[in-house]
């Protein structure tokens, strides 16, 4: 199938964490995804997206115990539209 | 869970459990209308008439010399088709319009600040645009027919221009999502060998402007690196005099487009008559080994074939206003938002930002506002529409004719909303099925001839002949309800031709798996292997499961696992569920079900023995899962969302790999001691897994 559009999909979703990414290490983790998305073969883009997910949680946890709302507000954002475009895309399981 | 003697079964099979829905029929209105009403064209396109059945295509373009051979086979698979004939793609898009309707729509452009108003380019217009473009390329740039050029481009009016002006000159083009990285764009000029590269500043995303020309340096920079030099960057402007990045522009080899292109105002440029078998673009998708393969498709044949299924399937006529809201950097784009409407002289519409900006009805006041009657776009779209709107379409006073998917199978309630909400009950639906590689639709109904069927793509297309395959190369006959690998049995038009400078590689993806003999001469001998799982039924109806990894390996999580647990999940003292996949020696793979229970319910044999027998009724006695573990909790994160990862190598005896992130991580242990104990006391514990099992273990606990 031309399944080949979630990939670049998902990689501007990451290209929007990549953008609010804290701190270095967590732009080097967004941009290997990112580059995992771009070149991966579309079996891949589920692992992919789960991971994102879970860096997006981790981060937005991060900026809670940090007390910064503005940055929780925005990975929230960015969560939440991750969350549902890999619903959507079929790319990941609701719980 | 009792060591039941009935037949289990492999992932596949549990993929075909579905039941098969019943028909939808299309409406006298669209049938009267319709380019393909007479059941004729079946006789027509049958395979006793191939492949001068596809001179039908042919015959709607406009050719400088008519071919000789329809089909040359003489080099299998580097199929020829119309092979002696010459003509322009540009021309066929534009100029040979302008005599009736030069005056008439080519492109509407939407904007996506939604207070800016749409632009309506004509066929006059866009001649212009692309002839003055075309000059630039050739007399500024030094383009000559054969040469590559990549685009990195948004959804402008700018990019079909772009891209017409290549076909113009024989330049073939290059067309790189926009929403790509640099870095992916820097691979792709690098593979393309290409020396020019066309972008934009800027373009606006979900209310954003965002800042594109930096990725034109990232890109250039990787391109280096893998060896290949950039001369020339030329640059877009989102705004006209306003500068949209941050990014400066490198002097001497970036150039603002409209700084350079009044130079060529009014200049026209005769269309390069090419082959039929020219190159006309590169398209690229991404490969099994982390390197994407450029599909390289033709002139001749891929026009031919885009015109034909846009004629046909999507009912085009010059008269319509249509809509794609796929992206031009897809296969989807090329295809049927630029070169299959335009070769029918119809309106195009494009849009420039994302279907919920600023809110769910705006892709409805859209069609409203300009009156389209054609509407193409995605399942993952129509979810995502669905999910935040499901009312919007009834508040808009749009009317489609006809709505296409594509892209991937839809489900059936999904596709009775598209029907019945967007559609509003008056559309047909056009499921279609096809891949980059194909250059347009080969599974799909003929919207006024087929009935259609919630979750089937339909037979396959005019003048193409599937066929299943097992893994033996044995056909598996429509009706069996067997799933197996979906072939073409023979060359059409719209094929690739090969993978961008490896030819190798192309005869190895799409032909080695069943091709008996590399020296045969007879097309027969070259199914093309899809890279699809699917199931035909009796009636011809063709439904696809995914891609053959994801059917053999790992169904049972993407298809058959949601099922699973929502069964299990029925039972009253079921609170989670989750199904895993379990490498098996005879079967190959195995589901396992983990449940939880809900706080003061104690679990036991009976439990067990209810999410199965629960399973069995609502789903089948096929999709039984070989062991049902009642476990304490499961393992999650710190959001809740289940570990299925953890489960699926605690079940096939592999490394559970990192569980610090979890919330509760010290349930794995506790876990892993009751699942692995139990089935080591059976006799179940697995042979060491090969690195590919345990890489596709690994790759399905993250694939979730």
């Amino acid at each position: 199938m031309t399944r080949q559009y979630l990939a670049g999909e998902l990689s501007v979703r990451l290209a929007r964490l990549q953008a609010v990414a804290v701190d270095e290490a967590a732009v080097r983790a967004v941009t290997c995804l990112r580059h995992e998305a771009e070149t991966q073969p579309t079996t891949a883009l589920g692992g992919v997206a789960a991971r994102a997910l879970d860096l997006a949680d981790d981060l937005c946890w991060t900026s809670l115990g940090h007390g910064d709302m503005a940055a929780f507000s925005r990975l929230s954002a960015i969560s939440a539209d991750l969350y549902e475009f890999g619903i959507c895309a079929d790319l990941l399981h609701g719980s | 869970m009792t060591e039941a003697q009935e037949v289990q079964v492999s992932e596949a099979q549990i993929a075909v459990h579905w039941r098969e829905e019943g028909y939808y029929y299309p409406p006298a209105k669209f049938i009267g209308q319709a380019n393909a009403s007479d059941p004729a064209i079946f006789e027509r396109f049958s395979e006793k008439n191939f492949p001068e059945c596809f001179r039908e295509y042919a015959d709607l373009l406009t050719w400088d010399r008519y071919w000789h051979t329809t089909l040359d086979s003489s080099n299998p698979p580097f199929w020829k088709w119309f092979a002696g004939g010459r003509l322009n793609a540009c021309y066929n898009c534009v100029d040979r319009h302008l005599a009736a309707s030069a005056n008439k729509a080519a492109i509407i452009w939407v904007p996506e600040p939604e207070e800016a108003g749409s632009a309506a380019i004509t066929y006059q217009e866009l001649y212009r645009r692309v002839n003055e473009f075309a000059a630039l390329l050739r007399d500024f740039c030094g383009l000559t027919t054969g040469d590559r050029v990549t685009l990195h481009m948004p959804m402008s009016v700018e990019l079909p221009v772009a891209m017409l002006a290549c076909a113009r000159l024989g330049v073939i083009h290059s067309q790189v999502f926009g929403g790509f990285s640099g870095a992916a764009c820097g691979t792709r000029i690098a593979d393309s060998g290409s020396r020019v590269l066309i972008t934009m500043d800027g373009y606006y995303r979900s209310g954003e402007l965002l800042d594109h020309k930096v990725k034109a340096d990232e890109a250039l920079a990787v391109a280096r690196e893998q060896g290949q030099d950039v001369d020339k960057v030329l640059v877009f402007r989102r705004h006209p005099s306003r500068y949209a990045s941050q990014t400066p522009m490198t002097e001497g080899r970036d150039f603002f487009v409209d700084e350079v292109l009044p130079d060529y105002r009014g200049k026209l440029v005769e269309p390069v008559s090419m082959p039929a078998e020219a190159p006309l673009f590169i398209m690229y998708s991404s490969g099994t080994t982390g390197r994407p393969k450029g599909a390289q498709h033709s002139t001749g044949g891929y026009l031919s074939y885009v015109t034909g299924t846009c004629k046909y399937y999507l009912d085009i006529h010059p008269e319509d206003t249509y809509w794609c809201m796929a992206d031009i950097g897809w296969i989807t784009g090329h295809s049927y938002i630029v070169y299959g409407p335009l070769a029918c002289g119809t309106t195009t519409v494009i849009y420039e930002g994302t279907p919920n900006y600023p809110d769910a009805g705006r892709p409805w006041r859209i069609a409203e506002r300009l009156g389209v009657n054609i509407f193409h776009t995605s399942p993952t779209s129509i979810r995502m529409l669905r999910k935040a709107g499901p009312d919007e379409p009834a508040k808009y006073g749009y009317h489609f004719k006809s709505m296409t998917t594509v892209g991937e199978p839809i489900e059936p309630e999904v596709w009775r909303w598209y029907y019945d909400s967007v559609g509003k009950g008056e559309a047909i639906i056009t499921d279609t099925w096809w891949l980059t590689e194909t250059g347009g639709f080969i599974g799909s109904t003929l919207p006024a001839l087929h009935k259609m069927k919630p979750g089937s793509c339909g037979p396959g297309a005019l003048g193409v002949y599937p066929v299943i395959y097992d893994e033996a190369g044995n056909v598996i006959e429509p009706g069996s309800g067997k799933a197996g690998n979906i072939c073409m049995r023979n060359p059409w038009p719209g094929i690739m031709q090969t993978i961008w400078g490896d030819d190798e590689r192309f005869v190895q993806v799409y032909y080695a798996k069943y091709n008996k003999d590399r020296s045969s001469k007879d097309w027969r001998d070259w199914p093309f292997l899809c890279g699809d799982g699917a199931v035909q039924a009796a009636d011809g109806y063709i439904r696809i499961l995914g891609r053959i990894d994801d059917v053999i390996n790992v169904a049972g999580h993407r298809l058959g696992t949601k099922e699973l647990e929502s069964a299990a999940l029925t039972v009253p003292e079921v609170a989670e569920a989750a199904a895993v996949p379990v490498v098996d020696e005879l079967r190959g793979r195995v589901v396992e079900m983990y449940v939880s229970l809900k706080p003061g319910v104690s679990g036991g044999k009976e439990i067990e023995d209810k999410v199965c027998r629960t399973i069995e009724t609502e789903i089948g006695k096929i999709a039984r899962p070989k062991n049902i573990w009642i476990v304490p909790d499961m393992p999650k994160t710190r959001s809740g969302k289940i570990m299925r990862r953890v489960i699926a190598a605690t079940s096939n005896f592999t490394d559970v790999g990192d569980i610090t992130t979890l919330a509760n991580p010290e349930i794995v242990e506790s876990i892993r001691r009751q699942v692995q104990g139990a089935k080591a006391a059976r006799g179940e514990v697995p042979r060491e897994l090969t690195e590919q099992e345990r890489e596709e273990i690994k790759t399905f606990g993250q694939a979730e």
